[in-house]
């Protein structure tokens, strides 16, 4: 009785579910009318800083164990907010590149291409960082060194550069990159 | 059955067959059996299936319980295992397009399969005492079934959209038409494996839920692609610095 509830429940969830997925189905392109208002901040130097070893070496040797656990957990809690607004910024930029796809410009395409890969790669690598970075949080003393997303966050960024001025020669995306 | 349900039942019963009969035509004009074959056979199938059963109705008045049974069963098979077609006809195209994600996306599509026959078999155990064998098994075979479609169509679903991929409105259409089926579908059967009898009630909401679906296919069918995107705003003048730092970088390369 409680297994048949239970399958009730889920399927009425997942109904659920699947009518919001509905709803913004068309919603979600209309939200990208102006994207430069979806796009975050994120600071590479800072992320990279906060994932440093050598950094964090030195905080573990001048800091008393106590304090240092504590300095750690907020820097890492930073660093996912670093690497999730990253990873945000790919899924709207895997949106632009998507279209971008399209284009009868070849040079376009082509950069479109490579972005959506990149974007694709960022959210991957963005998701396991961000596990790491919360086992970090878990344990302090692990060693963490997610720079690979900031690696790619950057290659991403020139190649979003690219594409934008072959398909909008006198505009730009954003400062925010 | 009521009298004065029988007019809600032969609607019920036939419309959506009608309807799939325009999803058919809907296709081949628009050249969609390229990208969805096995939706476009599992379509016809249905259809077919109907036609026949429709004839056997009309000739004979009635079918007797063993024939409704054996008729049903290899019906219901046939019909899941085009829809596990169709499931995976859909992953297919969603990731057509994404190189970095294909192969990924066929691993995960495999362990999710594995992942959900194992829960749905360790759920099989689980049912209420019916007096009647076969309306025991069947809808326990049946919410196996339709546990691993919800699950494969949620998990493309929540893969695709942690991606942020975008969808065909044929694709997103079909996907949706089917989880909506599955789920209900789940829910019923959970009840039918309880109470172990068949219930009218469950079967007027079964054909309900089965016209909603067939409305759904066509409504993405005929709906045209979201416009492609774009930018129509002018940026803050200081972005060009940004664009001239990047290119700067971009031709130093």
């Amino acid at each position: 009785m409680i297994i048949t509830l239970v399958l009730v429940v889920v399927a009425f969830l997942v109904l659920g579910f699947l009518i919001k997925l509905a709803r913004g189905h068309s919603a979600s392109f209309e939200a990208l009318e102006d994207p430069t208002q979806h796009i975050r901040a994120v600071d590479v130097d800072a992320f990279r800083n906060l994932v440093d070893p050598d950094e964090e070496e030195f905080l573990r040797a001048n800091l008393p164990r106590a304090e240092f656990r504590k300095i750690q957990r907020e820097r890492l809690r930073a660093a996912v907010e670093y690497v999730s607004c990253a990873a945000q910024n790919a899924a709207i930029l895997l949106r632009l590149a998507d279209a971008g796809r399209r284009s009868s410009d070849p040079a376009t395409a082509e950069a479109a291409e490579k972005l959506v890969d990149n974007a694709i790669r960022l959210r991957l690598y963005a998701s396991l960082a961000i596990s790491r970075l919360y086992l970090g949080m878990i344990l302090p003393g692990a060693h963490i060194s997610p720079v690979r997303v900031a690696e790619s966050y950057e290659q991403m960024t020139r190649l979003v550069v690219l594409l934008g001025c072959l398909q909008y020669p006198t505009r730009g995306i954003s400062a925010a990159l | 059955m009521q009298p004065l349900l029988r007019p809600l039942f032969y609607y019920l019963w036939t419309a959506p067959h009608i309807l799939q009969a325009v999803i058919v035509v809907l296709m081949i004009r628009r050249r969609l059996y390229r990208q969805f074959p096995v939706f476009l056979l599992y379509t016809v199938y249905e259809l077919l299936q109907f036609t026949i059963l429709l004839a056997v109705f009309i000739h004979f008045g009635s079918l007797s319980d063993d024939e409704y049974r054996g008729a049903f069963l290899v019906g219901d098979a046939i019909s899941s295992v085009l829809r596990f077609g169709v499931i995976y006809e859909i992953f297919v195209e969603v990731f057509r397009n994404y190189d970095a994600l294909s192969e990924l996306s066929k691993v995960l599509f495999r362990c999710a399969t594995v992942t959900l026959l194992l829960i749905g078999v360790a759920l099989a155990g689980s049912h209420g005492s019916g007096a009647d064998g076969f309306l025991l098994v069947v809808p326990i075979l049946e919410r196996t079934v339709r546990l691993m479609q919800c699950g494969l169509l949620v998990f493309l679903f929540l893969f695709s959209r942690y991606f942020a991929l975008s969808w065909r409105n044929c694709a997103f259409g079909i996907a949706l038409g089917f989880g909506i089926l599955a789920t209900m579908e789940l829910a019923d059967y959970a009840i039918r494996s309880q109470i172990g009898v068949g219930s009218y009630l469950l079967d007027y909401l079964g054909m309900a839920t089965y016209h909603c679906c067939v409305l759904t296919w066509i409504f993405y069918l005929v709906a045209p692609e979201p416009r492609t995107y774009r930018m129509q705003k002018k940026l803050p003048e200081h972005d060009l610095e940004v664009w001239n730092e990047e290119l700067q970088r971009l031709l130093q390369q």
